[in-house]
């Protein structure tokens, strides 16, 4: 427990000195969104009716942006090979998946916190009373992918030119992530209260807790030099 | 590993070979031909028995991969890279002959109904598999790169099931619960032996590729021994 804490302490004053990730998922998760409103114009957004087409543009730029992130994060613990020191570190390899996953959900939370306003505001898409509710399902499903995106990098920067990797590897496994979010989103977006998505919720409760037990069984393994 | 194959491989090729043209015989010969669909029916006698096998093909890569993680002991690894080719290819084979027969059954080609969905999710999850065995640089990462993707897609797989389905549904369910037997006697054969061949030739094509697999990976450890007794 302290171990991940000091790792995903770590991972965040690097990245609140230097900014890096920050700016290029923020700028990234920015230029999709723009692609997105010239694909979709308002006109079209309108006639559909926002909560059928708005949910999809916002994990659809999430997620983009978020393989961005995820491979910088590994991209730090290559430099001077300080991933081969955080192999050997005398701690369970457990933790520094935990660690480094908080430091990815901190990431991907913040992106979020910046996305999902300024989406709901191009595509004409707010309700009143939907912040709370909408908190709750990005938090539930950004855990999970935040955890695949964490062992998934670990995978794809162990293997040479492996980054190009992360996005086949990535995205279809976060398949019913990506189900669920859009259903709950839409259920958020059209006003239903969040019990009407109690069942995506669940699976996707459930699906986060056996990625991140899963994730700790084989992180040793992803780990392993050679 | 070299005994056991010689032992196993001689007898599965030749049972695989009979059950296999009896499976095509009682497909075109005997079995009577569908009155609606007409003989674009006989599709289902392969279709079927590929999905099946496909999907026990993630189980066995499941088991293959979780015995390596646990033993790292090679032949686990040679039966998760097996599986996860094989399946691959068979995968490959529902997805070509699902839409030669939907097409007439159903007036299109592809839709985006749950079982279909999760066919197609799982290809580009073995085909995933296999990139990264392809991007390792030596034989014991692939086998735990292998390892660690084929956990989660196996793992993965049934809930991506349920999650189409929920969002949407369409396939024939031709086997469950409250259906009574839709098969009339002569095609219920053709497709139990279908099966069973099919059944086969996944069976004889993993025990190939693992021999395979068992060759390479002693060339790979004869050129290590030759490349250190020579520097």
């Amino acid at each position: 427990m302290r171990a991940a804490s000091a790792i995903a302490a770590k991972d965040l004053r690097i990245e609140g000195r230097t900014l890096r990730t920050a700016a290029a998922t923020g700028l990234f998760a920015l230029v999709v969104l723009v692609v997105f409103a010239f694909a979709f114009d308002l006109d079209t957004v309108r006639r559909l009716g926002a909560p059928r087409v708005v949910p999809g543009v916002i994990w659809i730029t999430l997620a983009f942006s978020a393989l961005v992130g995820f491979t910088r994060s590994y991209e730090l613990e290559r430099q001077r090979d300080a991933i081969a020191a955080l192999a050997i570190a005398p701690i369970d390899r457990g933790a520094v998946f935990a660690g480094k996953c908080a430091a990815n959900l901190a990431m991907l939370l913040t992106l979020a916190a910046v996305l999902l306003p300024l989406t709901l505001v191009f595509f004409d898409a707010g309700r009143e009373g939907a912040a709370l509710p909408l908190v709750a399902v990005t938090v539930l499903h950004t855990v999970g992918l935040a955890e695949l995106g964490t062992l998934f990098g670990a995978v794809a920067s162990r293997l040479a030119r492996g980054e190009a990797l992360l996005a086949v590897l990535l995205l279809p496994a976060a398949t019913p992530l990506f189900l669920s979010a859009v259903q709950c989103t839409r259920g958020v977006l059209e006003g239903a209260p969040l019990s009407d998505n109690a069942r995506w919720m669940l699976v996707t409760a459930g699906c986060d807790v056996l990625y991140f037990l899963v994730a700790l069984l084989v992180f040793e393994s992803v780990l392993e030099e050679g | 590993m070299r005994r056991a194959f010689a032992l196993v491989y001689g007898p599965l090729l030749g049972v695989t070979a009979v059950v296999t043209g009896a499976a095509l015989a009682l497909i075109f010969l005997v079995a009577p031909e569908e009155r609606v669909m007409g003989a674009v029916q006989k599709l289902f006698y392969i279709h079927v028995p590929l999905a099946f096998v496909t999907f026990l093909a993630v189980f066995v890569l499941l088991v293959g991969a979780l015995g390596y993680l646990g033993t790292r002991r090679p032949v686990w690894d040679r039966l998760a890279r097996a599986t996860s080719e094989v399946g691959w290819l068979f995968c490959t084979l529902v997805l070509v002959t699902g839409p030669i027969w939907a097409r007439p059954a159903w007036g299109v080609w592809w839709t985006w109904e749950a079982k279909l969905t999760t066919t197609l999710v799982l290809w580009l999850l073995l085909a995933g598999i296999l990139l990264a065995r392809g991007y390792a640089t030596t034989p014991e990462q692939g086998a735990r790169v292998g390892a660690v993707l084929g956990v989660i897609a196996a793992l993965d797989v049934p809930i991506i099931y349920k999650a189409v389905d929920w969002w949407r549904g369409q396939h024939p369910i031709v086997f469950g619960p409250g259906k009574s037997d839709p098969l009339a006697p002569g095609m219920r054969a053709a497709f139990l032996v279908a099966m069973l061949a099919v059944t086969l030739v996944f069976a004889l094509l993993v025990v190939l590729r693992m021999r395979l697999a068992a060759l390479e990976d002693a060339i790979v450890a004869a050129e290590d021994a030759a490349w250190r007794s020579s520097s």
